[in-house]
């Protein structure tokens, strides 16, 4: 049962796209909070995991099904908030997001890497989770590296 | 040598060492920073051992041999302006210790490197990794003091470079082999440079007590057992 809600949580995310009509009509200083907050819930979800991952708490199935769960739904929710219109707005995002191919491969590689992990954590297979958080924790970082400001 | 010159031994043991091993440790910095992902927890640990040996450096400052300690290097402006026009005219202008202008880079790099250091601490990389004290400040705060981090090490980049580009200036223009002498400990000098300072050194166990004491500070800092 639990799965069977998981698994519609994860298709409607993925139809979230079609909402993006109705986003271009926000208001641009209100995009930049919206995708920031949605990537600090990515760091609020990702948190618990890592400190599994590294031994600094013992390993919990469950909270790793939820939170990867919850992961995976927010990896794709920043990218429709980085539109043109934002560009004037206070962020840490650096002007070449807007216009490199390569920004959007990059949030392609979280969503692969963040479904990849839910898969693995949702079939509480522990050792599917941990080979495949690294990508996760690296796909957040190597973005940071191209297009967030130091 | 040339006539007149003399084997002067002017670093101790331990101030050769820690520049050594810091500039070891430094160019691990460079990379380890740059490439981050799996060597951040080395580049924590290599940056509190640098926290370490530059509180030591600064202990030795005080309790050093004679050429190690700041008051025998810090000089003043009239000192520091002859000295430059000495460099400029390329006139031999040799010092025992640390010349004027090589005086005040030390302390230069010094501080910037506990700046880094410190702040380094508190930084966080906004995914999974944060220094040991970031926890003790707001998120706004360690993002600040993150960014100061980053910046900061463009700093000691600059000085890094301006005070290699010194020793081999003295080095090919001035004939003093200051590299060498940072191995060897002796550098060679005309019988006057000393300016009739006889240099003390004191004890390397001295050092390592303090050493001790620097990496005992360290550790309570980055453990926090109280």
């Amino acid at each position: 049962m639990r799965t069977k809600l998981l698994a519609a949580a994860i298709s409607m995310g993925a139809l979230g796209g079609a909402s993006l009509e109705a986003l271009a009509q926000a208001k641009p200083d209100v995009l930049v909070k919206q995708r920031q907050a949605a990537m600090t819930l990515q760091g609020k979800y990702l948190g618990p995991i890592g400190a599994m991952m590294k031994g600094a708490a013992p390993y919990n199935a469950d909270i790793v099904a939820v939170n990867a769960t919850y992961l995976e739904n927010l990896a794709r929710m920043p990218w429709d908030g980085f539109v043109a219109s934002t560009q004037g707005e206070k962020s840490k995002t650096k002007p070449s997001a807007y216009t490199d191919a390569k920004f959007k491969a990059a949030a392609d590689a979280l969503e692969s890497a963040t479904a990849k992990l839910g898969a693995a954590a949702r079939a509480k297979d522990e050792a599917g989770v941990r080979a495949s958080f690294g990508a996760v924790a690296k796909a957040c970082g190597s973005c940071h590296d191209d297009f967030r400001e130091k | 040598m040339k006539p007149g010159e003399i084997q002067l031994k002017v670093w101790d043991l331990p101030v050769r060492l820690f520049h050594w091993v810091l500039v070891l440790l430094f160019a691990f910095m460079f990379f380890s920073g740059k490439v981050k992902g799996d060597w951040m927890e080395w580049h924590m640990r290599a940056g509190y051992a640098i926290l370490a040996l530059v509180l030591f450096r600064i202990l030795w400052g005080f309790a050093g041999s004679t050429h190690a300690r700041f008051s025998s290097f810090l000089a003043g402006p009239s000192a520091c302006i002859a000295f430059a026009r000495k460099l400029l005219a390329r006139a031999p202008a040799p010092s025992a210790g640390h010349n004027p202008l090589g005086g005040w880079m030390v302390l230069a790099l010094l501080l910037a490197l506990l700046f880094q250091t410190g702040t380094g601490l508190f930084s966080n990389d906004d995914i999974l990794i944060e220094g040991p004290l970031a926890s003790l400040v707001t998120k706004a705060r360690s993002d600040q003091l993150t960014s100061w981090h980053y910046w900061n090490f463009n700093l000691l980049l600059f000085l890094a470079a301006a005070h290699v580009v010194a020793v081999l200036y003295h080095a090919g223009f001035m004939k003093e082999n200051l590299i060498g002498a940072m191995f060897t400990g002796v550098k060679r000098l005309p019988a006057d440079a000393a300016g009739g300072v006889v240099a003390r050194f004191a004890s390397p166990w001295l050092a390592l007590v303090l050493l001790a004491v620097a990496a005992i500070a360290v550790y309570l800092i980055v453990k926090r057992p109280f």
